[in-house]
């Protein structure tokens, strides 16, 4: 047996102004998950409290709650001492249970064609897309349903399954372009949550919006893209000289050479902000790292996967992977979130990627000179989620900055093709992020992706930095620092 | 004084499990129909839990007359043949709606529907959707629900059957706050499924109360067979709070062994030509006979082995255990669960027809609230059949039934209200009294019986009844509600126990003798209701 405490939030509509937190110390037994301590504190201290579930054993998803905003599923997760329990983000009907029946009712069902026999292999195509449990974790975090049309991750999961499957009477690819598809930022967020771990922006939404390409249905912004790219290998057009024009094939380190790691530009990088990427270069050179740049390199597809356009995505991968084989790298570095996220899931790559994070913290850096800053970190989506990253752009900030604070890690809308594809949904979180920067009174927000530094400078009025930028700052001050002295 | 909250319909199910959804999309064929239950729909009871598969004869060298002799056998003959033979030839119409409906069932490499083979049945007609059979029918009729004009009420825990000159002519029920809720039907269709839960340890979700059991037998309706409860062989013996978790079966389908503490593959001395395969009657008692008689692990059970099959096996055909023993810190690719029995399935429950009338006029039963398909013992993967099955035979029987002028009778309601007007003023605490009658059933009605532990047990149930239940706010009164639903059904279960003099088929008495075999048996069903209650003798299945 032990003892915990666990602080609840209160809150029922129709008799309080605004919700409460209640704190509860409850004795359980070992290995008790968070849904017996709940029963603890309704059998022995408050039989107010009100929380929802029934099979006990993860099967029937009516007992998500979030711990520390992170949701779970209350009879599967086990009680940690100490945390906040708060209901999911959808409406509240008392304390911890929350109204399921819109969102389930957006999960929409087969209509029988009477006819078509499905197969062993659609079943097992079907089959990762079913084990849903409608628990509605995904559809809480989901950041593109506050601000667009979207009828959500899991009823864009259940579309995709209706696809794939011959019995099913209904066109489901058209209907799910209605229900918002293009809404999706694939910010990973729904897949993250999911106790079963439903990969849905790879596995559904990517998927449906291929099927939506084969069938005319590409928003035309994203045709536009694909053409770029057909015509020059680049997704956007370039506005500036770019990096790899002005960039030599090998850049040596200033001292003693710690590694080799191949540069992968990426589109934004090369064409839209090559001073970034040179900042950077100029901290791999003070840390030992030599660069090596295939001029050759072209955009990693990410675009086309995202916006569903993939016919000359093989062609895409094939000229990158060859270009980093001939020169004979088994270290690929990237600094977009986008690029690595793809390089990482999207292809299979005979050398290994890294982000530009994990070079800095896997060779180690000279320290840099602290910067009298407040600064906050926006956690891209593709870095986070997209490959595991979210020590390492920590590390390094607290190497440089002053103070450093935290803000909840939620996606800018600058993904998955809805900033060219829709703005207005791509600004409505911008916008969301610009508040949540402000209520962290930070002097600067720091990023380690083109897309979010590009738009979240669009939509707030605080300075938005690279972390090699901020690093390179703290090189400078350090050196001002010294020679001064 | 009528309630707040009135509905009206034709056809009134109570349950969301896979029976009740299967009978409202029926009964909706017909006029309107309500479905209502105390959890969200679906959601509820077991179904969605339910793990191993589904009974049906689909290939041509099996054969129906096989699937009813084995439920026969399995059920130790005191199943209705009725009842059997409709079980066994609608199984496979049953499987095929769902399949038309998008059930996404394994198939084999020639697109049929796979089968495995389950204990008791002498060929593999289990059809199966990995580990996850039960929630794959429920998401298939919820889907298909939602395309029916069927009208869904959520959270809404029925407390009583209407009546009105002895006809069911509805339910009245609580909502989330305490509210009270009344819906008048022509016929009314009982789906709430079993209540294990009246046991200490138990497979099943928190609807598991035996509400259905309760609400019929206070409306007058017989039970048959209470005394039948399932005890599983193998559920979780840790962590503490969640003993009693199922283990499915399809474990010991795919190749599962249980071995005792010092490692010895004890099914040998039970059952040699069966084995892990065995009837779970035979494998509950072997495993509580290990640990009773000093061969079981420190956690209170026995070992069940999967770890000679391939990791890849293990992660293709038993994700859910895999994942949730993984959740509990134990990987089943490497080590051993350890199991021991945990109280599963109510085989008794209301008299029906195979048309699933029950011996009131106005009510359906159906699904596992009913009594007789399984006999003394249920063989796994025909409960998830008989939900279907008996599902669609309810909802048509109730949508061709009478339309009805009866009305709610207000003195019902009055009765009900004072009923309720006395929780708030209770003095005892419903979560300890629950608790207190859960390790009565478990210590003096469970796996192994005499008539002296179950007179016990019936004593420490009757005292616990003679408590008030306080009610701390109006929500809580559903919690004292269930708590008298659950004392009714143990005392049920009980009562019968000690009807039943003999061993057969689940129920075990220690104290008498069984001379015969189960199908020589001079006992048939043992009955239950207000006016009667007895054993039937003269042969089985009467
Ligand atoms: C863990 C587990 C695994 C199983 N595996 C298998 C298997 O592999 N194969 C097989 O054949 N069988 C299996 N079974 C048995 C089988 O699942 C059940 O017997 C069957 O699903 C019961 O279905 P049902 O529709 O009758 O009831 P349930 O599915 O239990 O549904 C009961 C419904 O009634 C509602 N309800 C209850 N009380 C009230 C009330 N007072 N008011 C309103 N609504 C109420 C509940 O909310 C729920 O919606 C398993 C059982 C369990 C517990
Ligand atoms: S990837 Fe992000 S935006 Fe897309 S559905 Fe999932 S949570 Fe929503
Ligand atoms: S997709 Fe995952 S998170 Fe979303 S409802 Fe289904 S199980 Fe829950
Ligand atoms: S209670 Fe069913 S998933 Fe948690």
């Amino acid at each position: 047996m032990k003892d915990l405490t666990l602080r609840v939030f209160r809150f029922d509509p129709l008799a309080d102004g605004e919700p409460s937190y209640e704190t509860y110390t409850v004795r359980v037994n070992e290995g008790a998950r968070l849904l017996h301590a709940l029963h603890a504190i309704h059998d022995e201290i408050d039989p107010s409290l009100h929380y929802r579930y029934c099979c006990g054993s993860g099967q029937c998803g009516s007992c998500a709650v979030r711990v520390d905003g992170e949701p779970v599923l209350a009879c599967m997760d086990e009680v940690r001492d100490g945390t906040t329990i708060e209901p999911l983000n959808l409406p509240v009907v008392r304390d911890l249970v929350t109204d399921m029946e819109p969102g389930l009712m957006e999960i929409p069902g087969l209509l029988p064609s009477g006819e078509g026999q499905v197969t062993r292999s659609e079943i097992e195509a079907i089959k990762p897309l079913r084990d849903c449990i409608e628990c509605l974790s995904c559809v809480s975090e989901c950041p593109a349903i506050t601000v667009g049309h979207f009828a959500g991750p899991a009823a864009m999961r259940q579309a995709m399954r209706l696809a794939l499957d011959p019995r099913d009477a209904a066109d489901r690819v058209p209907e799910a372009v209605r229900e918002g598809l293009f809404t999706c930022t694939t910010c990973q967020r729904c897949w993250e949550v999911c106790p079963k771990e439903i990969r849905i922006p790879g596995k559904a939404i990517e998927k449906l919006r291929e099927m939506a390409n084969r069938s005319g249905l590409t928003l035309p912004r994203h045709l536009g893209v694909a053409k770029q790219v057909e015509r020059t290998g680049r997704s956007i057009e370039h506005t500036k000289v770019t990096f790899l024009e002005e960039a030599p094939a090998v850049i040596e380190p200033h001292g003693e050479v710690k590694a080799t790691v191949g540069f992968f530009v990426g589109c934004m990088y090369n064409g839209r902000l090559p001073d970034t990427a040179w900042d950077m270069v100029q901290v791999m050179q003070r840390n030992g790292i030599r660069l090596v740049i295939p001029p050759e390199q072209v955009c990693c597809g990410s675009p086309l996967i995202r916006t569903g356009q993939t016919s000359s995505l093989r062609m895409l991968q094939k000229r990158n992977i060859d270009a980093f084989v001939h020169r004979g790298v088994d270290l690929v570095m990237t600094m977009c979130a986008g690029c690595g996220s793809t390089l990482k899931n999207d292809y299979e790559t005979p050398f290994r990627v890294v982000d530009v994070t994990e070079v800095l913290t896997m060779y180690g850096i000279e320290p840099p000179g602290k910067l009298p800053l407040k600064v906050t970190y926006h956690d891209p989506c593709h870095l986070r989620r997209g490959q595991g990253i979210s020590e390492e752009p920590r590390e390094l900030i607290r190497m440089v900055a002053e103070e450093f604070v935290e803000m909840p890690p939620i996606c800018c809308g600058a993904g998955g093709g809805v900033r060219s594809g829709l703005p207005e949904v791509a600004g409505a979180l911008g916008k969301g992020r610009d508040e949540e920067i402000r209520k962290t009174g930070a002097d600067a927000v720091i990023s380690v992706c083109p897309f979010c530094e590009f738009h979240i400078s669009e939509n707030t009025g605080v300075p938005v930095k690279n972390i090699t930028t901020l690093l390179l700052e703290g090189y400078q001050e350090k050196d001002e620092r010294s020679g001064g002295e | 004084m009528l309630a707040d909250d009135c509905h009206d319909c034709h056809v009134l199910v109570i349950g969301s499990g896979g029976a009740g959804i299967r009978a409202a999309i029926e009964a909706s064929k017909y006029g309107d129909t309500i479905l209502v239950s105390k959890t969200l729909t679906g959601k509820g009871g077991c179904t969605t839990m339910a793990e191993g598969g589904y009974n049906a004869v689909l290939r041509a060298d099996d054969a129906c007359s096989l699937h009813a002799e084995d439920t026969l056998s399995g059920g130790a003959y005191l199943n209705d043949p009725a009842l059997v033979e409709v079980l066994v030839r609608e199984a496979p119409e049953r499987v095929a709606d769902l399949m038309e409906w998008g059930a996404v069932f394994d198939l084999t490499d020639e697109d049929e529907i796979a089968q495995r083979p389950f204990g008791g049945q002498r060929f593999p007609r289990t059809c199966y959707a990995g580990d996850r059979t039960g929630h794959e029918i429920i998401m298939t009729l919820v889907e298909h629900l939602r395309s029916t004009d069927v009208e869904v009420l959520t959270e809404v825990a029925v407390i009583d059957l209407l009546r009105s000159d002895g006809v069911v002519t509805g339910a009245a029920g609580l909502d989330r706050r305490g509210e009270l809720v009344t819906i008048r039907a022509d016929s009314t269709i009982l789906a709430t499924g079993g209540g294990t839960r009246i046991y200490d340890i138990s497979t099943n979700s928190a609807s598991g109360t035996g509400d259905g059991f309760a609400c019929a037998y206070r409306a007058g309706a017989e039970l048959i067979d209470m005394e039948m409860v399932q005890f599983h062989p193998t559920g979780a013996v840790y962590p503490h709070d969640a003993r009693g978790r199922l283990v499915t079966e399809a474990v010991r389908g795919e190749g599962g062994v249980l071995l005792n503490f010092p490692g010895e593959r004890f099914m040998s001395r039970y059952d040699p030509e069966r084995m892990e395969l065995s009837t779970r009657d035979v494998v509950a008692r072997a495993i509580a006979t290990e640990v009773l008689e000093g061969r079981g692990t420190i956690h209170g059970g026995v070992y069940l082995d999967v770890t000679h099959l391939a990791p890849g096996e293990v992660e293709a055909r038993l994700p859910i255990m895999l994942e949730q023993f993984l959740h509990f810190g134990v990987d089943i690719r490497e080590e051993p669960m350890e199991v021991a029995p945990t109280a599963h399935h109510m085989m008794g429950g209301l008299r029906i027809t195979p048309s699933c009338q029950t011996t009131l006029p106005g009510l359906f039963a159906c699904g596992e609230v009913a009594g007789g398909v399984h006999g003394a013992n249920r063989l796994g993967g025909n409960a998830l059949a008989d939900t279907q099955v008996f599902g669609k035979r309810a909802g048509e029987g109730a949508g061709k039934a009478k339309r009805s002028s009866a009305g709610v009778d207000d003195r019902q309601i009055d009765a009900l209200h004072a009923r309720l007007d006395a929780f708030p003023e209770g003095t005892a605490d419903p979560a300890q009294l629950r608790r207190r009658l859960r390790r009565a059933m478990w210590t003096g009605a469970g796996i192994f019986r005499t008539a002296e532990d179950l007179t016990g047990a019936l004593a420490e149930i009757r005292e616990i009844s003679a408590q008030h239940p306080r009610a701390a706010y109006q929500s809580n009164l559903i919690e004292c509600c269930t708590l008298e639903n659950m004392c009714l059904t143990a005392s049920l279960v009980v009562r019968a126990a000690l009807m039943r003099r003999e061993s057969r088929g689940a129920h075990v008495r220690q104290d008498v003798e069984t001379t015969w075999a189960p199908g020589a048996s001079p006992y048939g069903h043992t009955y239950l209701s207000l006016e009667r209650e007895g054993v039937e003798t003269g042969g089985a299945g009467e």
